[in-house]
């Protein structure tokens, strides 16, 4: 499980080009949702980078890992990361926003490959992700045995792996919805082993700290009362993100959907935005953010 | 006497929802990407799953918002979902859900709601503004069968369009048979279920029994009224209705919902664009909808509503005085 240093600093370099893209992003479009963006650096770096089974090549592969951005606003850092694979071409960057860009204000799955989910409403991502769970598990069981992928597990999980996982990434303010909580019953009720939620804690949602708007604590006992397998990570330790992704692949077969619940800072690496909290920035916040991340992280 | 189209046969009420079931049977037979979407209020040909397929039967419960979004990936992964509830679950209380994760990208879905536009169970059933809240949204076909025959039709049929459907089921009462088992059903297309010269009475769904019956009461007037069966809500089948209006030159719409939003305005559109002719649209005022009981005997609120055969007859009268006026005028 282990993973070794040179990883590590490969990842470490991976989210700093990540953040440096959403840079250029912001830098360009004058707008963005800042905070949440930032806060999800470490975690899609370490999901696109070194965990997730997919062929940058081929967006549309039927056994690729599927990625749900729920919280669809933050599509910036998704955006940044499809640059970096070279699923996105780079000159893409300076169009977030743009009438026929393939960077539209929220995910959309028909203009931009590499997006499986069309966000936007919050609240609904994570039921697609237990919809394209369950569909794996109906696949896997109308094909024969032989077709499926049947590389073994580690020793002690003598479990084929499944044809392919689904990945939710939750805001933690979207999980003021209802409907998580509907999906949260709906995955645990058909063993979806298979699905995987991150929720990005970052204690902010836009009219203040998350759980004065509306509290969600206990968060961790509310997952596991669901029937869920729980696991709480420094969302900005890579090394923490990357043994628990690993470790949620090894539980496959328990028949527990996972969420793994990640402690970050809204606006993450940018100094004024960590202190403001900032949700969207806008004109002279967004120029200062840019300035003041570019003088950390490095220009493209 | 009056002369029918060829495929209709005008028979004794049976509830269109046998017909919803047989042909979602069917459907599921020979299409094995058919899944149960169940919001715990049963499912068409639910026994036939359960014993032949149960692995296609997805429960979720009285969580619709849910079920429609699961149901939407389902469909991204290639398999074809079929959602069943009361229309005002189903349907109104997913709205978000339809539009963003099923429409948005156009997934293969189909919604069956379930609709009594006046009946038993009252006000927060008889979802009467059903057809304007759905029409209003892109990519949606929306259908609704006028009898047990086009039913079954109807559900064959959507279970091969590839692309989100709404299927309103009417729950009560029950309407007649109308079609005969050769009647051919395409999505969007009207069917002229009788031939007339003096005025064109448009009905959807349960409405077209009344159309029918209105007809037989017009006829003894010496009225000749065509007949037109608009079983797709959307898209509409405008050249049907321009050349209603071009040949007969008055028309009444009668639905089962709503006249906001619904059938009614659809036609008013085609025909203000198009070929402007004096329109009545028959149906439910804006207002909503209370419990009412139906026997043989009585419907009080199909009375209340002004929705009987005699209703539309006098419609259709009215319409043909307005044209008449219009002539003048001129």
């Amino acid at each position: 499980m282990a993973h070794d240093e040179e990883l590590i600093r490969d990842l470490e370099k991976k989210a700093n080009i990540v953040r440096r893209n959403i840079f250029t992003i912001f830098d360009a479009s004058q707008m963005g949702h800042a905070g949440g963006t930032m806060s999800l650096v470490e975690l899609v770096t370490t999901l696109y980078f070194h965990h997730l089974k997919i062929d940058p090549q081929n967006c549309d592969w039927p056994e690729r890992d599927r990625v749900v951005l729920s919280k669809a606003h933050c599509c910036e850092a998704i955006y940044a990361v499809l640059v970096e694979l070279g699923v996105l071409p780079e000159e893409t960057l300076s169009t977030y926003y743009c009438y026929r860009s393939p960077l539209q204000g929220h995910a959309d799955r028909w203009c931009t490959p590499g997006i499986d989910y069309s966000g936007g409403s919050l609240g609904q991502g994570l039921s697609f992700a237990a919809g394209m769970a369950l569909a794996e598990k109906l696949k896997v069981l109308r094909q024969p045995p032989s077709e499926g992928i049947v590389k073994f597990m580690p020793r002690y999980i003598s479990r084929y792996n499944p044809l392919y996982r689904s990945y939710c990434i939750l805001g933690d303010g979207e999980c003021h919805e209802g409907q998580v909580w509907e999906a949260a019953m709906f995955s645990a009720k058909y063993k979806l082993d298979n699905l995987i939620t991150i929720v990005d804690y970052n204690k902010f949602s836009l009219d203040g700290p998350t759980n004065e708007v509306m509290q969600i604590e206990p968060f961790v006992d509310k997952w596991k009362a669901f029937g869920w397998w729980v696991a709480e990570i420094n969302g900005h330790n890579l090394r923490e993100i990357a043994d628990v992704l690993d470790l949620t692949s090894n539980l496959y077969g328990d028949g527990k959907p996972k969420c793994i619940i990640a402690h970050t800072v809204k606006g993450y690496g940018v100094p004024s935005w960590e202190q403001a909290h900032t949700h969207i920035a806008r004109g002279e916040e967004i120029t200062r953010g840019v300035i003041e991340g570019r003088a950390k992280y490095g220009h493209i | 006497m009056a002369i029918y189209n060829k495929h209709v046969k005008i028979g004794s009420r049976a509830m269109a929802a046998e017909g919803i079931n047989n042909g979602m049977i069917k459907a599921a037979e020979k299409d094995d990407r058919i899944i149960a979407v169940l919001e715990d209020m049963g499912f068409p040909g639910v026994g036939w799953f359960k014993e032949n397929a149960p692995e296609r039967v997805i429960e979720c419960g009285i969580a619709e918002a849910n079920g429609a979004v699961v149901a939407a990936a389902l469909a991204a992964e290639g398999f074809i979902p079929f959602i069943h509830s009361f229309a005002f679950a189903a349907v109104s209380r997913a709205y978000n859900q339809i539009r963003q994760s099923i429409l948005q990208d156009r997934f293969n879905v189909k919604i069956l709601g379930r609709e009594g536009a006046w009946g038993e169970p009252g006000i927060s059933h008889n979802h009467i503004e059903i057809i304007g809240a759905t029409r209003v949204m892109p990519n949606l076909v929306i259908v609704n069968p006028a009898d047990t025959v086009e039913a079954e039709k109807c559900m064959m049929a959507i279970a091969d369009y590839i692309g989100p459907v709404f299927l309103k089921i009417e729950s009560s009462p029950p309407p007649l048979r109308i079609f005969t088992e050769d009647y051919p059903f395409d999505i969007g297309r009207a069917c002229m279920v009788k031939d007339g010269k003096d005025a064109t009475i448009i009905a959807t769904g349960y409405m077209l029994t009344e159309a029918v019956l209105a007809s037989e009461l017009l006829e003894k007037d010496g009225i000749d009224v065509r007949i037109i069966n608009m079983s797709t809500l959307k898209p509409l089948d405008n050249e049907a209705v321009i050349k209603a209006a071009e040949e007969t030159g008055a028309i009444v719409t009668a639905e089962n919902a709503s006249i906001i939003g619904g059938l009614g305005e659809a036609v008013a559109t085609v025909l203000s664009e198009n070929m402007p002719a004096p329109l009545i649209r028959v149906g439910i005022e804006d207002e909503f909808s209370q419990s009412g009981r139906i026997t043989p005997e009585t419907d009080e609120l199909k009375a209340h509503f002004g929705l009987g055969a005699e209703d539309v007859a006098l419609s259709v009268k009215e319409c043909i005085a307005k044209r008449e006026a219009l002539k003048k005028r001129k």
